[in-house]
């Protein structure tokens, strides 16, 4: 971990993290599209998820709420790795103490390769037998709920 | 009573201390506040924009909405609840707070936006249902859900901080 020092030193004094650390108003209006990019991230995940265990969009065929979801999914992911980005630019010093921050990197990371490498192709095919979608279905939830939690408790711990 | 002091009233029952001053309990509740938006708020954010004809153009209206309003309500009642307790644990901070208001004064707009859509549009469904680009009052109740939504969601997050 002490290889990463001085990575975590650089975000510190960036231009940005030293500006939004500055200001009274920054850090909330990014936290707070942080929230609201994170609100459609996991709800459209979670219809899909949905979808993937036979509930919610059932006369729907998970192909084509996948083809309607995922621009939306993508730009959301985006706005929270970018968002998210200069939140811990401000705090960067701090989130290399936080435990909870640890976590929650681990988390994103698993998260994110799962996304990309099984989730992503799992509901554009039409033959996934029940115990398969079921599994991807529960391994998304955990990994991204997880991913949340792990973030909601950085600010308690 | 005046409302001042029935929040200090409140946030003083045994309930209310024991919420706020407990190590594990207050962050549970508000980890499953914010956890509750994706099924409530982000389900409801795709209702709405079929309803606004940007997504699923192709799948009737009342399908969608069917299908994913259960999952939805379930999302919203676990967010009262939890926001009624995390509220009865801060009552006094939640009064005196401006976001709190702002946050009151939204959720009731999109209550009274979601009340007239059922009273009205939702009746002649039938009649607009496989349109691709629903009727223009349709549309702006979606988007409308939305903006009002988004608006609850960033007040209440910033309802932490004094300014």
């Amino acid at each position: 971990m002490h290889a990463l020092l001085p990575f975590f030193q650089w975000c510190n004094d960036t231009a940005a993290g030293a500006a939004i650390r500055n200001s009274r108003v920054l850090f909330p209006i990014i936290e707070s599209i942080h929230l609201l990019a994170l609100t459609v991230l996991l709800g459209t995940i979670l219809v899909m998820d949905l979808r993937l265990m036979g509930a919610g969009l059932r006369r729907q065929p998970l192909p084509l709420i996948a083809r309607s979801l995922s621009p939306l999914t993508f730009w959301s992911l985006v706005t929270m790795l970018v968002t998210g980005f200069l939140l811990f630019s401000s705090e960067a010093m701090k989130s290399y103490e936080s435990p909870p921050f640890r976590v929650k990197m681990v988390m994103l990371a698993l998260a994110l390769l799962f996304h990309f490498v099984v989730f992503r192709s799992a509901v554009k095919s039409e033959t996934l037998g029940r115990v398969r979608s079921t599994a991807t279905a529960l391994a998304s939830l955990s990994l991204w709920f997880g991913v949340a939690v792990a973030g909601r408790a950085i600010g308690f711990y | 009573m005046t409302l001042a002091s029935f929040c200090q009233w409140l946030q003083d029952t045994p309930w209310g201390t024991g919420i706020r001053e407990s190590v594990w309990v207050f962050p549970i509740i508000e980890g499953t506040h914010v956890l509750a938006l994706a099924l409530s708020v982000g389900v409801l954010v795709v209702i709405d924009l079929r309803l606004a004809g940007v997504l699923m153009r192709r799948q009737p209206v009342s399908q969608i909405s069917n299908q994913l309003m259960p999952w939805s309500l379930a999302g919203f009642a676990i967010m009262f609840l939890t926001g009624a307790l995390l509220f009865w644990s801060q009552a006094v901070k939640a009064y005196g707070s401006i976001f709190f208001r702002i946050k009151l004064a939204l959720l009731l707009l999109a209550g009274i936006n979601a009340l007239v859509f059922e009273l009205t549009l939702r009746r002649t469904v039938a009649t607009w249902d496989n349109d691709e680009t629903p009727p223009f009052r349709a549309r702006l109740a979606g988007v409308l859900g939305i903006i009002l939504w988004a608006g609850v969601i960033a007040a209440g997050r910033t309802m932490a901080y004094n300014f």
